[in-house]
């Protein structure tokens, strides 16, 4: 391959003054900011409705506030995921090994900003609704799975993480080089891991229709998210794949002030 | 800073190169505090999570036992990556900075204003000179047994009298009830919990039939062994899951 | 950005307004057989509806503990009285169970009969629907009845003094907070202040590449390695130190204490043998949302008596005919003619009489304590109320099987 200088491959258009390798980087910040607001807003809608409507499961109110924004999320959420990864399958690059690699390095960063919106709804859901929950346990007695704070942790914010993981995996696998030709080990666990947090939803219920409706969090029948939980260790996998990666494109490149 | 030596002898690209690597250093980092946040938090909150939650839950025997225990696994894990890949010694202070970070938002947020619990009722516990130590010991030492061994005995037994300073005073006895109390186990009794009542705490079990009251620093041992072999567990665990492999298929 | 999201708040606080707060607890999901043969409830009153913050409020109340106790549900060995609020909207303030202060858990005793007393004390302005309930454990929570209280005053204002055994008058609210803050503050800044001694130097790539190339060695400079030898003395210098400081500041603290309180039953109430009460049959006749009952009941007093009142899992229904003390605020769960009996003749002195008693209303069905007939253990549990003609009461717990009925 032709060793050339930076500048000579600056081809692509840069968005206002930003360095061509961050091409994506006003999206990065929107993707960020749209999380942002989504949470805070359930978090605001939470502190207006969830004492006056969401204390019991059994009210007509309930429907209305909380199984009425349940159904929204699932179907906001599905239409959003098939949307997502139809796009990012449909539109992959047929031909990832003629990249430049300029191109390339382009893409890792672009896989970078994926992951790292990932790891913001992760930390939605495994830190501040997941921690919670037990707060809101303190004021309401459990009579459903799907209580007023579930409805946002376990049936919107799991899977929103979910989406954004398998959404930075096919974007991975569709076109970067390296992830096109093998199956990287740690992406694919960083995705799946965390995605068998929300399986464990059901472990969950279940211990708590059979053993206890208090809120104990250290109790076994949470185990589940916790092992899951541990798969976002392979995210130091994947940068390595990148960094071993992107500094080979680095030395491919001339350098350039 | 620009003049650590270091610097000059570890940067080998220059120009838009230099700035394209500390971009993606930014990225990473961004990444990993967000990564760390959720994903150790998750992990304590959900092993540890009553002890740290709750004054009342915070005693001699099992909170120093269990909370370096379980906070030392995402330290060693992220240790493993950071310093075996990248000789950056700051993976447990990493990971204990984004627990803490995590955890006050929460407890201010989840706790005080949604549900109007007084923030020194959930004040959280705090292992970062514990962390500091731990990365101090690694980098030190250069070697994940010495810092199995040593790093992870202070780890465990730096907790409590860290923390005493902040809980002790929670520890003065009242008369209550005709009783006495701590004023832990107060705030406990009146500040008032649907699904936390006074028998699921696991507490003071047991009776120190042996060696009368020195059950704080029996239990920090005991943990600091424990942290020993759990120190060793999640550093290969991070190592294991660190991995470079690219498969055929799944 | 933040502006507009104190805005969005504004708006759905406002929209909340309009909503009548509920005033269920979630107790309708627990089994009915739970809730109708574990705490039987009576007699809970409140002292007032309206109080302003710092102002207290008590609750008192009676519970006989069933003597059929489900084969499902493991023993009350521990139980916890507690409270239904939103929150510590309320604190507790005193709690006592037949008289006796208590603060931990206590064992139940089947068959036995309790009185109790809780004191609350205002902190948030607001209406709240509150319940006594029992915390069982590995059972679930038994909701008592409930009331509306409305707490008006400055949330500002609440304060919760607390004298220590040593003489220091604290407050509850702030104790301790500032503490707290600085010492997780100052470990944040020096944790932070590490973490940016290495972050500010150019860190994957090249020091990737440095490892790669096996010149690590050049990526801990001496400066590093003093650093680090400072912190790995003076860190622990500092916790040792702060901690012999508070151990001299505090010097007499005590551990959580986490001894089972004991306390033991009233002199049977319920159940004296005075009234003697068997039922024989129960059916539930579904569309009519009735509970049918053939009991015999034998009048051991020296008074004829008259059924008043069947209570079970905090559902009332009264028999019009008899003199019932009026219970408010629990309306919605009290038939207030929803009990009614084939004779209404005084049964008296040493009569042996069978009744059919039917407990109809429609809250059996909205309180889902229908459900029994479709629960693994389907017996049904209460509490039967008798007066004599002097004001006297009688009161008599039984249990039964139920059959249903869907004609």
């Amino acid at each position: 391959m032709a060793v050339t200088t930076l500048e000579k491959l600056d081809g692509t258009t840069n968005a206002g003054n930003l360095p061509w390798y961050l091409k994506d980087l006003y999206k990065y910040l929107g993707g960020f900011a749209v999380i942002t607001v989504i949470y805070v807003g359930l978090r605001l809608y939470q502190g207006a409705y969830a004492v006056a409507t969401g204390l019991d499961s059994t009210l007509p109110e309930y429907d209305a506030y909380w199984m009425r924004l349940f159904y929204g999320e699932l179907i906001t959420l599905m239409s959003f995921t098939a949307g997502l990864w139809s796009y990012l399958w449909f539109t992959r690059d047929r031909n990832p090994a003629a990249l430049t690699p300029k191109a390339e390095l382009r893409r890792h960063f672009a896989l970078t900003m994926w992951i790292s919106i990932y790891t913001f709804a992760v930390y939605w859901a495994g830190s501040y609704f997941a921690e919670q929950d037990n707060s809101w346990h303190q004021v309401v007695i459990r009579d459903t799975p799907f209580t007023a704070n579930h409805i946002v942790v376990f049936y919107f914010s799991f899977p929103f993480y979910i989406m954004m993981g398998g959404s930075a995996w096919l974007y991975a696998r569709t076109r970067l080089p390296t992830f096109a030709q093998g199956i990287s080990l740690p992406l694919t666990l960083a995705v799946f891991g965390p995605f068998m947090i929300l399986v464990s939803v059901g472990f969950n219920e279940w211990g708590h229709t059979f053993w206890f409706r208090e809120e104990f969090f250290a109790a076994p029948i949470h185990w589940g998210f916790v092992i899951g939980g541990w798969f976002a260790l392979a995210v130091g996998g994947i940068l390595l794949q990148e960094v071993a990666r992107m500094t080979e494109l680095l030395d491919k490149l001339e350098d350039a002030s | 800073m620009t003049t650590n030596p270091a610097e000059l002898a570890a940067q080998p690209y220059s120009g838009e190169k230099a700035r394209l690597s500390r971009h993606f250093d930014y990225l990473i980092l961004v990444l990993a505090f967000f990564l760390y946040i959720g994903s150790f938090h998750l992990n304590v909150a959900l092993t540890v999570g009553d002890w740290d939650f709750w004054l009342d839950w915070k005693d001699r025997q099992w909170w120093p036992l269990i909370t370096p225990l379980m906070m030392i696994t995402f330290p060693a894990a992220v240790q493993s990556l950071l310093w075996e890949r990248f000789r950056l010694p700051m993976g447990a202070t990493l990971c204990m900075c984004c627990l803490l970070i995590g955890s006050w938002i929460t407890r201010v947020f989840a706790y005080h204003y949604w549900n109007y619990f007084p923030i020194n009722m959930v004040l959280p516990a705090t292992m970062l000179p514990s962390a500091l130590v731990l990365d101090v010991i690694l980098m030190l030492t250069n070697s994940m047994t010495f810092t199995a061994i040593f790093g992870s005995a202070a780890f465990a037994l730096l907790f409590y009298p860290s923390n005493w300073p902040m809980f002790g005073m929670f520890h003065v006895p009242v008369e209550y009830g005709g009783a006495q109390l701590t004023i832990a186990d107060l705030f406990g009794f009146q500040y008032i919990r649907a699904g936390m009542p006074e028998y699921l705490r696991i507490i003071e079990r047991g009776t120190l039939r042996t060696y009368g009251q020195y059950a704080t620093p029996l239990a920090s041992f005991f943990s600091a062994l424990l942290c020993t072999l759990m120190y060793t567990l999640w550093w290969h665990l991070g190592k294991w899951f660190a991995t470079v492999r690219y498969l055929k298929k799944i | 950005m933040l502006k507009r999201l104190g805005f969005l708040g504004c708006v759905l606080t406002t929209l909340a307004a309009g909503i009548s707060v509920a005033h269920a607890h979630g107790e309708k999901a627990l089994e009915p057989f739970i809730r109708m043969r574990t705490i039987q409830w009576y007699d809970v009153s409140w002292s007032n509806p309206t109080v302003e913050v710092n102002d207290a409020v008590t609750v008192t109340g009676r519970f006989h503990v069933a003597e059929d106790w489900p084969i499902g549900v493991p023993k009350p060995e521990a139980a916890y009285l507690n409270i239904s609020v939103p929150g510590p909207v309320m604190i507790r303030t005193e709690r006592y169970l037949n008289g006796q202060p208590w603060t931990n858990s206590v064992a139940l005793r089947p068959g036995a009969d309790y009185d109790f007393k809780v004191v609350l004390k205002a902190r948030v302005p607001g209406r709240y629907h509150i319940h006594p309930f029992f915390n069982l454990k590995d059972a679930g929570p038994v909701m008592g009845p409930g009331r509306w209280i409305e707490i008006g005053g400055d949330a500002a204002a609440f304060s919760n003094p607390v004298k220590t055994l040593g003489g220091e008058v604290i407050d509850m609210e702030s104790y301790g907070l500032a503490t707290g803050v600085m010492w997780h503050g100052l470990w944040l800044l020096v944790g932070l202040a590490w973490l940016l001694w290495w972050i500010s130097r150019p860190l994957f790539f090249p020091r990737y590449k440095m490892l790669e190339a096996g010149r690590e060695a050049e990526l801990v400079t001496p400066l590093d390695r003093r650093i680090a030898k400072v912190i790995l003395v003076a860190v622990p210098v500092v916790v040792l130190g702060a901690n012999a400081m508070a151990q001299n500041a505090y010097p007499n603290t005590i551990p959580l204490q986490a001894a089972l309180d004991h306390i033991d039953p009233l002199e049977p109430v319920v159940n004296t043998g005075a009234v003697q009460v068997k039922i024989l049959r129960a059916e539930y006749r579904v569309p009519g949302r009735s509970m049918a009952m053939t009991a015999q009941i034998f009048n051991g007093t020296g008074h004829p008596i008259r059924i008043g009142e069947f209570a079970t899992a905090g559902l009332r229904f009264i028999n019009a005919v008899a003199v019932v003390p009026s219970q408010d605020e629990t309306d919605h769960l009290t038939a207030a003619a929803g009990l009614h009996l084939d004779n209404d003749a005084p049964i008296q002195p040493g009569e042996r009489r069978t009744v059919m008693i039917s407990a109809t209303d429609a809250i059996w069905e909205t309180e889902k304590l229908d459900g029994l007939i479709r629960d693994a253990d389907s017996r049904l549990g209460g509490l039967l109320f008798f007066y004599d003609d002097a004001g006297q009461r009688y009161i008599t717990s039984s249990s039964v099987a139920v059959i249903p009925r869907f004609d």
